[in-house]
């Protein structure tokens, strides 16, 4: 059936149209940053006050530097969010992020072991949820997008599930049928 | 649960309960004792007294544990086709193994239990070690029993899996098979990089090493050439270079010994869309692999193995982890040392379209990537380095400048290697489709897969590389990813969209 396809009928994925994260996923990011970087900064400015020497070395740099530091990441994660897209094909799922190095993956629906919800304190606040989905060979979760909402999430599970229990049953369907071919033709040959 | 019959291994697996536990102890415990070996050769004052003490509660305590391990090792196999086994001393565990989990059955015979004619019946599940079954001192025919039981299972549930081999082979046709001799496998310690594992291996005691060998070994030598050779050569260098020579022999001497452990009477089947090999020298290890679990094929050539003229082979399995677990765990199987002419002949094997058209592998009409990757490596890997390197040797005054411009050549030189090695190469096989990618800087490798066994795919483009037009692909094996950089950007669309449509709509298992 597909022996005779033309290479110029395949779909093409570089002209998908990727669907933006959820509305709150910049929320999220830049607050999740500021949970890292706010501690970081009160720590350095706990030193600063107790410890004279080094206070004498670093406060200028310091007050200079982090804001830069935090403005520059902030800008950042405005580009970064809006950069990324998820789209879900009939066969695929395929996932764009990047600012600096653009990237996208794109994984078959076949292809998927298992999926992950994930939820922590801040993205259940905002109703975000982070999908994983893993196939057979990666270190890690071969796709782990965040910032979609968690009906999102759920929407996107229950279609990979769909597509797993429909393929597993044209499977045995097909096994089936082989199996009466078979049976059929030991028949005719005894 | 009442029904099932529970069973022990022979009372000769406490050997290989002593053995295996003993193994362990050295490799995992050996670290978590360091600092208690310190206080001990540092603080104690009857060393050898005290050292027997340790040393006998060691080996009680291995035997005791051992022992108890045996009594309460029990397996059984289920009506259900399951193995069940019960295990554990302190932590009692409980493994069920399904037959259809169970990815290979592997036999190893031990030297020591060679004389009574028993094996170890290895069953493994889909690439996780830990998952993994081990009957110790079974008798062979229990194993080759066991092993027939498990596959004629999992024909009769997957009948699928099997099938499409068989119309590619004759059922008359005669076992083929491949033997290395032991020189050979010789051959791969020095190709192999066990050595240098083994060193890397010592890296923690670098420091003690290196300040018992300045008292020992290096004064002595340097007092020696002093008396030889003093007037010619700097006698101090002369020593820490013959001492360097002296590791690095040992190192390779412990490389040969290794391989030689592991590959001793190689021997390798193929029948049936099934490999078999048997070797190993303490442990005759029986491994097989069928033909659809082979995710992708390895070929490489290091640069020693340039110069002994011959290739490794690896048929990578799927892994649970990254690429280096499926290069180097026990599941893959590995062809050390083969000539040309043998890798042709495992190509065939695997690959049967490799020989048919009268090519082989190394003529194929690879299609490069683009000149923008010479240029970005030549700068960031050549010029970048060398011009450190020279702003370094100005300040300081030390490196003469000429120095760098050497650097510079050299680098360039390994930069356009590896430039050139870079190739890809699609091939179309009764319906099947192939990608070779090469790579690689004095050596090389090729990585020989079919699309369809695809597990992802991604690309990576930086801003430069799109304003022109450029694209680096990877795709995702279970065994590992495959890549290259800086295509095209239109052709590598190309390359994903295929593969993903392979991997798509190709209705086979890729398992």
């Amino acid at each position: 059936m597909f022996e005779n396809h033309q290479l110029d009928t395949l779909p093409k994925h570089h002209i998908i149209d990727f669907k933006p994260l959820a509305d709150k996923a910049l929320l999220y990011t830049q607050l999740s940053w500021l949970l890292f970087y706010v501690p970081v900064m009160a720590v350095l400015a706990g030193v600063c006050v107790f410890n004279d020497d080094f206070s004498n070395f670093a406060q200028t740099p310091l007050l200079i530097g982090l804001p830069i530091i935090l403005l520059i990441s902030l800008a950042y994660n405005v580009i970064s969010v809006r950069l990324r897209g998820v789209a879900v094909r009939t066969h695929d799922i395929a996932y764009q992020k990047g600012v600096i190095w653009q990237q996208v993956t794109i994984l078959p629906l076949s292809r998927i072991q298992h999926t992950e919800i994930h939820r922590g304190p801040l993205e259940r606040r905002l109703g975000l949820a982070s999908l994983r989905l893993y196939s057979a060979g990666g270190m890690s979760a071969d796709l782990n997008i965040s910032g979609l909402s968690h009906d999102d999430c759920k929407d996107i599970r229950q279609f990979i599930q769909k597509y797993t229990e429909d393929r597993q049953a044209t499977e045995s369907e097909d096994l089936v049928i082989e199996k009466v071919i078979d049976t059929g033709n030991e028949q005719s040959n005894g | 649960m009442g029904n099932l019959k529970w069973q022990r291994v022979s009372p000769w697996a406490l050997v290989y309960f002593v053995l295996h536990f003993a193994f362990r102890f050295v490799k995992d415990g050996i670290f978590n004792l360091l600092p208690i070996g310190i206080v001990f050769v540092t603080q104690v004052q009857d060393k050898l007294f005290w050292g027997q003490i340790a040393g006998s509660v060691a080996v009680v305590g291995l035997l005791v544990y051992s022992f108890a391990y045996y009594i309460n090792f029990r397996y059984c196999i289920s009506d259900d086709h399951e193995i069940l086994l019960n295990k554990g001393v302190f932590k009692k565990e409980r493994l069920t193994l399904n037959f259809l989990r169970v990815q290979n059955v592997n036999i190893a015979e031990p030297f020591y239990f060679k004389p009574l004619g028993l094996v170890n019946c290895i069953f493994d599940a889909a690439g996780s070690t830990s998952q993994e079954a081990v009957l110790p001192g079974v008798t062979v025919n229990y194993a080759e029993q066991m092993r027939e039981r498990v596959l004629a299972y999992k024909q009769t549930q997957q009948p699928d899996a099997t099938a499409p081999e068989a119309d590619d082979l004759d059922a008359s046709e005669p076992h083929q098979c491949l033997t290395l001799s032991n020189k050979e496998v010789a051959k791969f310690g020095l190709m192999s990089n066990m050595a240098i594992l083994a060193l890397a291996a010592l890296a923690p005691f670098m420091n003690v090493v290196f300040e018992f060998l300045e008292k020992a070994v290096i004064n002595r030598l340097e007092s020696f050439y002093q008396q030889e050779v003093g007037m010619l050569v700097n006698a101090a260098a002369l020593a820490v270079f013959s001492l360097f020579v002296f590791i690095v022999l040992i190192a390779v001497l412990l490389s040969v010994l290794m391989s030689l452990i592991r590959f001793y009477n190689y021997e390798l089947y193929f029948h049936g869309g099934k490999f078999k090999r048997i070797s190993g020298l303490l442990e005759r290890h029986q491994l097989s692999v069928s033909l659809d679990k082979v995710q992708s094929m390895l070929i490489k050539q290091n640069l020693v193995a340039r110069l002994l003229k011959r290739y490794t082979v690896q048929c990578l399995q799927a892994t649970s982890g990254g690429f280096t677990a499926g290069a180097k765990s026990k599941q893959s199987l590995v062809m050390p040392v083969l000539t040309l002419e043998q890798v042709k002949q495992a190509c065939q094997w695997v690959h049967p379209w490799i020989n048919t058209e009268g090519f082989d592998f190394k003529t194929l009409n690879f299609k490069g990537v683009e000149k923008a990757l010479l240029i970005k490596n030549l700068f960031l890997y050549a010029f970048l380095p060398s011009l450190i390197f020279a702003i370094f040797g100005y300040f300081n005054e030390v490196i003469n400048p000429f120095y760098s411009a050497l650097s510079f050549t050299l680098l360039s030189m390994l930069v356009y290697l590896s430039y050139k090695r870079y190739g890809y190469y699609f091939y179309q096989y009764k319906g099947r489709y192939y990608g070779v990618f090469r790579s690689g800087m004095i050596g090389v490798q090729y990585r020989v897969f079919e699309l369809y066994k695809a597990q992802s795919t991604y690309s990576v483009s930086t801003y430069f590389m799109r304003k022109s037009g450029l694209k680096s692909m990877y795709i995702q094996l279970a065994a590992g990813t495959v890549s290259m950089p800086y295509l095209k950007a239109d052709v590598a669309n190309e390359i994903i969209d295929f593969t993903l449509f392979q991997a798509e709509s190709d209705q086979r298992s890729w398992m």
